[in-house]
């Protein structure tokens, strides 16, 4: 069975992710920060990562860059509700829900979704990144 | 006014009239005195001849004869008319010719000066020489002829002189209605300059330099003044125009600032809020997935899933507005199809009492963003005319064309692309256009509506560079100007577009 480790800090959004994944029959370990989660990366050995991208202290691209370096294996999903308040403008360097999801993807995410997210649509992620 | 005639021409007349008076006597007293002269010469000189000639006459006549030729003498002189006494006086015994008008009582010795009796007669004496003894002739003249006439050249001096004091009063009449004429309409024009009238030209015609002169140089300094007044008319103008400037770029400001206070804070809103509705939807669906479809619950579940979606789209336009929305990539393309294509759809919502005009000026100049943002600004511009409409019925009037250089204060110079959209609704005053593009602000009934389509607009137009204007007047409609600037050059697109935002 597969195991998802569940980055964010909000515990609530955690929670609800951990109680889909679970009903789905996956094994799933929740850490509130992007430190915990690199513990329980260590100790939990997951298949894939579902992680918030704007997080106190260790920002969501830092761990996705550490799991691409340190575990190459693990498949990541990156999810974000909106980040800083930036101007809206087609600068490069704009500053959007849109502009982080893209610099997950870019720092190794394979799956970005925006926050809040259908039940189905975080489903289909996952299992679009399962071993097989 | 009436003064300076009054003084200028009281003073020339004064002037001549004390030249009149001093002369008029002075020159009347010098003439009779040499016509006087004159006419005693004339008097006088044949007098003395002809008496002289009486004398020689007597001196040549015979002793013997003497008494009878010399009174027959004395009667022929009287006769001639002009003398009026004769006698011979020998010392001791006068003969006097009988025909004398003038008794020789009145006859005096030293009688020689003219017109200085009362009695008109000119006396003169003359001896004569005889052998026996002398004797002296005595003659009277009459003078009143000479007087006569010396009285009527006299009067005729008088005229000549009153003649030349009524002309010199005449003419002093003249000369300052010449002098005074020009210098009042002088007077008048400078009295409306100094009344503020600073166009009254100051042209007089006179023949006199002096005033022309004066003419010239208050006319220069009229002009000096109304060079000075229109330099500082156009100042002031210039500094009304740069205040009104100022204080609408100030106003501007300020709309920016609150806009951008607000989306701010709807920004942060919306952050949270999203983190809040991701535990209710995966819950919500999660309860629905283990609930049997036909249940009550699952109807229950049902509608907080789709309230859930509703919240969700919500964000994304406020979002939208506060510039933190996930904007498609940018992309240089034609306004025309995008707006025809906004068209083609609300054609299908708009009800039949409104009639939709598309004025397409050309194609437009191509723009650089991304053509769905265009589409939802004319569907949300267009919503908000048709709904001023609604009940009236009217015209949604949409066109779109090429303009240099807009006359708008807030934006930089250059060519842009205006699509305009108009209604002929019931219009919005001033204090609801202060507000227009606020989000959340709406003049629609609760529920109807949420107030974020003119801020969503305000923020797709600002996103790519442009500007967005409103223009209303109550009762009779409603038009938005949306300025879009021109796409740069592909090679530079990017940053071209960037930096008309900032």
């Amino acid at each position: 069975m597969a195991c998802i480790l569940v980055v964010d800090d909000e515990p609530e959004v955690g929670e609800a992710i951990r109680r889909v994944l679970e009903r789905a029959g996956f094994s799933v370990a929740v850490a509130n920060s992007a430190d915990l989660g690199l513990l329980a990366l260590e100790k939990d050995q997951p298949d894939i990562i579902v992680t918030d991208v704007i997080m106190p202290k260790v920002h969501g691209l830092e761990l996705i860059k550490a799991v691409r370096e340190r575990y190459p294996r693990v498949r990541v999903i990156a999810i974000s509700g909106g980040g800083s308040f930036g101007l809206l403008s087609y600068k490069p360097d704009a500053i959007s829900t849109h502009a982080y999801l893209a610099a997950a993807r870019e720092a190794g995410a394979e799956e970005i979704l925006t926050k809040p997210f259908d039940m189905g649509d975080l489903l289909a992620a996952v299992r679009r990144q399962l071993p097989n | 006014m009436e003064r300076l005639i009054n003084s200028l021409r009281a003073r020339l007349m004064s002037v001549v009239l004390v030249i009149n008076a001093a002369l008029v006597p002075l020159l009347y007293l010098g003439v009779s005195a040499i016509v006087e002269e004159g006419y005693a010469e004339q008097f006088v000189n044949p007098v003395r001849s002809y008496s002289r000639l009486v004398a020689d006459e007597l001196e040549s006549a015979d002793e013997a004869d003497f008494e009878r030729r010399a009174g027959a003498l004395l009667d022929s002189v009287v006769l001639t008319g002009q003398v009026v006494f004769a006698q011979i006086d020998d010392g001791q015994r006068k003969l006097r010719s009988s025909l004398s008008t003038v008794p020789s009582a009145a006859a005096r010795h030293d009688d020689f000066s003219f017109g200085s009796q009362a009695d008109q007669v000119y006396y003169i004496s003359h001896p004569v020489k005889r052998a026996s003894r002398p004797v002296v002739l005595r003659l009277g003249f009459d003078e009143s002829l000479t007087l006569e006439r010396i009285a009527a050249a006299k009067r005729r001096v008088l005229a000549a002189l009153l003649a030349f004091t009524s002309a010199s009063i005449a003419v002093a009449i003249w000369l300052s209605a010449v002098i005074a004429r020009p210098m009042v309409r002088l007077q008048e024009a400078a009295k409306r300059v100094a009344g503020g009238d600073f166009h009254a030209q100051l042209q007089m015609r006179s023949s006199i330099r002096e005033v022309q002169e004066l003419n010239h140089h208050l006319e220069r300094m009229r002009q000096e003044l109304v060079g000075t007044n229109d330099r500082l008319e156009s100042e002031m103008r210039e500094r009304g125009v740069s205040e009104q400037k100022r204080l609408d770029l100030e106003r501007r400001l300020l709309h920016r600032e609150r806009i951008a206070t607000i989306g701010t804070l709807a920004g942060g809103v919306a952050h949270e809020f999203n983190n809040i509705m991701t535990p209710i939807l995966l819950y919500s669906q999660v309860a629905l997935a283990d609930t049997p479809a036909d249940s009550a619950l699952a109807k229950d579940l049902t509608r907080i899933v789709v309230a859930a979606h509703r919240a969700r789209n919500l964000v994304t336009r406020i979002l939208t507005f506060s510039r933190e929305m996930d904007l498609p990539p940018a992309t240089v393309f034609s306004l025309r199809p995008t707006v025809e294509e906004a068209l083609t759809l609300l054609r299908a919502i708009v009800p039949a009492n409104i009639e939709i005009a598309f004025h397409p000026g050309g194609e437009g100049l191509p723009v650089l963003g991304d053509p769905s943002l265009i589409h939802q600004v004319v569907i949300n511009l267009c919503t908000n005319g048709y709904q001023a409409m609604r009940r009236s019925g009217g015209r949604l009037a949409v066109s779109l064309c090429v303009v240099e250089n807009p006359a708008e204060s807030q934006i930089d110079p250059g060519r842009y692309t205006m699509l305009e959209v108009s209604d002929t609704g019931h219009g919005v005053d001033a204090a609801v256009i202060a507000h227009i593009f606020e989000p959340f602000f709406t003049t629609r009934d609760v529920g109807d509506g949420t107030g974020l389509g003119l801020s969503v607009v305000h923020g797709i137009v600002t996103s790519m560079g442009g500007l967005i204007t409103v223009e209303s007047v109550v009762g009779r409609g409603t038009a938005f100007r949306v300025y879009l600037p021109a796409a740069a050059p592909p090679a530079g697109a990017l940053e071209e577009g960037a930096g008309a935002t900032n």
